[in-house]
């Protein structure tokens, strides 16, 4: 510990520890009720207890949101924190994820925050994972009292989400709140979701704003955009003059390369615009992020953490969204349960599908709904596969039926399973013939 | 139409590209200035920023003012670090106990970004209000956070005061105060300019009434003679002003106006169809509507140009003023419309055809600017400025995005802590079934605490917790004084004194965090003159996650 070193000695630290008056602040909320607290709400001693002693809180993401809800958690008074995030810190992390410096560029998110906070709030205990969510199993997950989820990826999101509810459905005791945040320029979201009681991140899923996404014969043909010429670089260009390599966004010489194709191409077709910020921001698909709006949401999170915790006030129903770049805005309502939800509910989706169409069309229109967010579908009946895009052997055998009509490759069948990438479970689609 | 091009001659000669590689800097604020550009991060960049009050929350509204780079901050507190302050504040560490809590969080605050400078000044603000005002003047922005109702009052007269002398600084000042779960962020400032509020669209596209070179162009092109593939590929835009420019000619001079015409409109443009499937009919047909839609002087704009500042302007005068007094001018002669936007949408189209086309507007908008700039320079010397008083730069951004230009007008914090001025219209239109109705409650339980802290030295909510009913009926009493009723209170307003005397004026943490950052996001706003800031108080009920805002 760091603190040996200074003026005060461990003593110092020691009577600080020691002294249960410095909790005076939050303890005006922690003894006494409000007009809206909850029955439950006990008070006093024994939700002081269960919030600094018992209770263990696991926060995925050590990023934006992350090092902000890791402060706030630690100040509320958890004491048995653990954080997630696979990623290493990166100097464009730095405006922004306050418990990282210059100096720690290059080292793990999750190792790196949980040193500082430990550091800052002595007495607090937080244990870092370096890794994927995915890479442990419910029962790593079923150990916590709370999960806060301060991701900017949507298929971590949708894992944890579909891992929560599954625990949930097969067992209510394992039945674990997700606290989901999210932050996009001076905008954000909270929300809080009670997997199998409320609605969940899968039921809300057509809410996302859809990719931008450019015709290939719009980069191929027709550029008019700066932003053409950048993914005619990255999309067209780099796999063929790369054959083997892959792109890799955070590598600066990669990103010189397709500026410096964007730019030829640009200026070849008058186009104004390609910029080297430009090129990056199209390639790694950046979405402005800044401190204050990261804060905004982060305490939203952990406010709704340490309310679902002591119960010291009704937690939110169940989603907020901040909006501060016209002014302050917030709107909070109840986002409902979806009854089709693959994830959380109990109806089975239905798909309207002409008599005419082919295989291939069906997956086409898979893909393009809103409501799903798949991109590489694998389908199959009761009996085999209908169409997987890996592994290779399967896909030869089964790529001769996106032509066939499926009418005649469903025959008397109307169920059809589909997996994907992007899916955390699989899914049941009845086809309905118009 | 050239779609075919040679790949080997793209990639070759790319060498006399300069590289634009950024540098560390840029790199490291690469996600904020992709929300305000350069510009804004220049502003921002000389930001001076006062911290009165470093508690919790006012630490937090540092940190995010620290890490997006402003040039410098001071704290200034007289006060010692107490166990309670480190329990709620990251930016103070229990070896602080006990030292200045000014020096204490500059040094933490100051580890976030090593190009900001922090300075802490141990000194008690009242008696440095009455010894040297004038130290309060020299900061772009001052915040205080949850400091004694007096002093903050204080802090604001002598702000508006120093703004009211022409060409005075016009410092803001942001007050937060926090009880628990509530908090209450205001703004005081006299006149805030917004130089871009990044509206979602700023294009002009005049397809009603279209500049001479874009209509001349439109109607040049024979579809006749024209192959499929160029065909399809005419931009919208162009199909648009073409068939209206057309409908103009055969209905004397008037656009569609009756639904019957709007569909005749639309079925003439399907007839020009070469084929089913061409894309840029399908959207040339979706945005029909803006034929019909007239192009003309935004309502926002409008009531700009006849505010008294700006129709009035003098050497004083801030440059967006005379620069709307410019625009009012320019809008007074034909097209009696503000000057073109360089700037196209997206549109299915050929290179070359979507090339041209913007070229138009970029050489309009050229023609524009010069107008504009000569009208300028007649404002200039007749208010007897220098030609080039306003910097081109600034001339050319708003020229560019009138649209996106803003004035707040604000009003002195006295007003509304005596209860007068637009508080009484509030009150006077209260309902207690509206949303807003808990916030504002919330509103008046913290104005009734401010005067019950006058007269008490405490704040309600600070006994230990069998006294909370005495100090809630206090705080009754003085809403009841308020409100200006006989009759008892309504139960929204009862239940929001309570929560607010629960709170007990402490700072909790994530209460802490969330005005931190709300704080810091209208800083922001405020320094760099972009995007639209508060105007001038919010309520924020962290117990069921709503706010609203009120402009006292």
């Amino acid at each position: 510990m760091t603190t040996a070193v200074s003026n005060g000695g461990p003593s110092k630290l020691t009577s600080y520890l020691a002294d249960e008056t410095r909790f005076a602040h939050i303890d005006k909320v922690l003894d006494r009720r409000g007009p809206w607290t909850d029955e439950r709400f006990i008070g006093g001693q024994e939700t002081k207890d269960f919030l600094r002693t018992q209770s263990k809180i696991l926060v995925i993401g050590a990023g934006g949101l992350g090092c902000e809800i890791l402060q706030n958690l630690a100040l509320s008074g958890f004491n048995d924190i653990h954080v997630i995030d696979m990623d290493t810190i990166d100097i464009s992390n730095l405006n922004r994820q306050f418990l990282f410096r210059e100096a720690d560029v290059g080292k793990s998110k999750a190792l790196c925050a949980a040193e500082f906070v430990m550091k800052r709030v002595p007495g607090v205990k937080v244990t870092p994972y370096h890794g994927k969510i995915q890479d442990h199993p419910q029962s790593f997950y079923a150990q916590f009292n709370i999960v806060v989820a301060g991701l900017d990826s949507i298929s971590a999101r949708r894992w944890i989400n579909a891992t929560l509810v599954q625990m949930a459905q097969d067992d209510e005791e394992n039945l674990k709140p997700l606290i989901d945040g999210g932050t996009e320029g001076f905008k954000g979201q909270a929300r809080v979701i009670l997997p199998t009681v409320t609605s969940c991140y899968e039921c809300s899923i057509d809410m996302l704003t859809p990719p931008t996404a450019f015709p290939i014969c719009t980069i191929a043909n027709t550029p008019r955009l700066p932003e053409h010429c950048i993914e005619w670089a990255s999309v067209l260009e780099w796999p063929k003059v790369f054959k083997d390599k892959k792109l890799d966004t955070d590598d600066p010489d990669h990103i010189e390369w397709l500026y410096r194709q964007a730019s030829a191409r640009a200026a070849q077709f008058k186009i104004e615009g390609v910029t080297w910020a430009l090129t990056q921001g199209v390639v790694k698909n950046i979405i402005p992020a800044i401190a204050s709006t990261n804060a905004i949401i982060a305490a939203s999170c952990c406010n709704e953490a340490l309310k679902i915790a002591t119960a010291c006030a009704p937690f939110l129903n169940n989603y907020m969204m901040y909006v501060g770049n016209d002014s302050v805005y917030t709107y909070t309502f109840e986002h409902e349960k979806r009854p089709e939800c693959p994830v959380c509910g109990g109806e089975s989706l239905t798909a309207d599908v002409g008599r005419d169409w082919t295989l291939e069309k069906f997956i086409d229109s898979l893909i393009a709904r809103q409501d799903l967010q798949i991109t590489r579908p694998s389908l199959s009946t009761s009996r085999g596969a209908l169409y997987w895009p890996s592994p290779p052997d399967v896909h030869e055998a089964t790529k001769p039926n996106l032509e066939k009509l499926l009418l005649d490759l469903l025959g008397e069948e109307d169920g059809i399973t589909v997996l994907d990438p992007a899916l955390p479970v699989s899914l049941s689609i009845t086809v309905n013939y118009v | 139409m050239d779609d075919s091009i040679d790949v080997v001659q793209a990639t070759t000669g790319t060498s006399e590209i300069p590289s634009y590689r950024p540098d560390a800097k840029t790199r490291r604020y690469d996600r904020q200035l992709r929300l305000w550009a350069s510009a804004g991060q220049r502003s921002l960049e000389q930001a001076r920023v006062l911290l009165i009050g470093p508690d919790a929350t006012g630490c937090q509204a540092l940190k995010n003012l620290v890490l997006p780079g402003i040039s410098h901050f001071t704290i200034l507190s007289p006060n010692i670090t107490t166990s309670q302050d480190v329990a709620t504040n990251f930016f103070l560490h229990p070896d602080s106990v006990s030292s200045s809590i000014a020096d204490e969080s500059v040094k933490y605050l100051k580890e976030l970004n090593p190009s900001v400078e922090g300075t802490a000044r141990v000194e008690d603000p009242l008696s440095l209000i009455s010894s040297e005002p004038d130290y309060f003047l020299s900061f772009t922005l001052i915040i205080a956070s949850n400091v004694e109702p007096s002093l903050l009052l204080q802090l604001a007269d002598l702000l508006w005061d120093a703004s009211a002398t022409v060409g005075g600084p016009d410092i803001p000042l942001i007050a937060i105060r926090n009880s628990g779960f509530v908090g209450r962020v205001e703004i005081q400032l006299r006149e805030h300019s917004v130089v871009d509020t990044h509206p979602d669209t700023s294009h002009t596209l005049r397809l009603d009434a279209p500049f001479p070179s874009l209509e001349q162009h439109a109607r040049s092109l024979d579809y006749a003679t024209m192959d499929s593939m160029d065909h399809s590929h005419i931009p919208w835009v162009v199909l648009l002003v073409r068939a209206a420019s057309l409908w103009k000619e055969s209905h004397g001079g008037s656009l569609p106006e009756t639904s019957e015409e709007k569909s005749q409109f639309k079925e003439s443009l399907k007839a020009e169809k070469q084929k089913g499937d061409e894309e840029n009919y399908d959207e040339a047909l979706a945005q029909a509507y803006r034929v019909w839609n007239k192009s003309e002087v935004p309502w926002e704009l409008k009531q700009l140009l006849e505010d008294d500042s700006v129709k009035n302007v003098s050497a004083n005068s801030k440059n967006l003023h005379i620069l709307l007094h410019t625009l009012g001018q320019y809008v007074s002669s034909p097209p009696y419309l503000p000057p073109t936007s360089p700037s196209l949408p997206d549109m299915h189209s050929s290179t070359t055809s979507y090339v041209s086309l913007q070229n138009l507007y970029k050489a309009q908008f050229q023609e524009d600017l010069s107008t504009f700039q000569s009208l300028l320079t007649n404002v200039l010397t007749g208010v007897g400025l220098p030609e080039d008083a306003i910097p081109q730069e600034e001339v050319e951004g708003f020229v560019k995005n009138v649209s996106g230009v803003g004035i707040i007008k604000g009003s002195p914090l006295r007003v509304s802590r005596e209860g007068k001025g637009k508080l009484q219209d509030e009150i006077a239109e209260f309902d207690d079934e509206t949303d807003s109705a808990t916030c504002f409650g919330m509103y008046l339980a913290l104005l009734a605490s401010e005067r019950f802290y006058a007269t008490h030295s405490r704040w309600p909510g600070t006994k230990p917790k069998e006294d909370m009913a005495e100090d809630n009926r206090e705080v009754e009493e003085i809403v009841t004084g308020l409100v200006g009723k006989k009759e008892e209170l309504p139960e929204v307003l009862i239940e929001s004194i309570a929560e607010v005397t629960r709170g007990g004026f402490s700072t909790i943490p994530t209460t802490a965090a969330f005005l931190g950052g709300v704080v810091a996001q209208e800083a922001i706003k405020l320094v760099t003159n972009q995007y639209t800031p508060l105007d001038n108080t919010v309520v924020i009920n962290l117990v069921k996650s709503e706010s609203a805002k009120f402009k006292f």
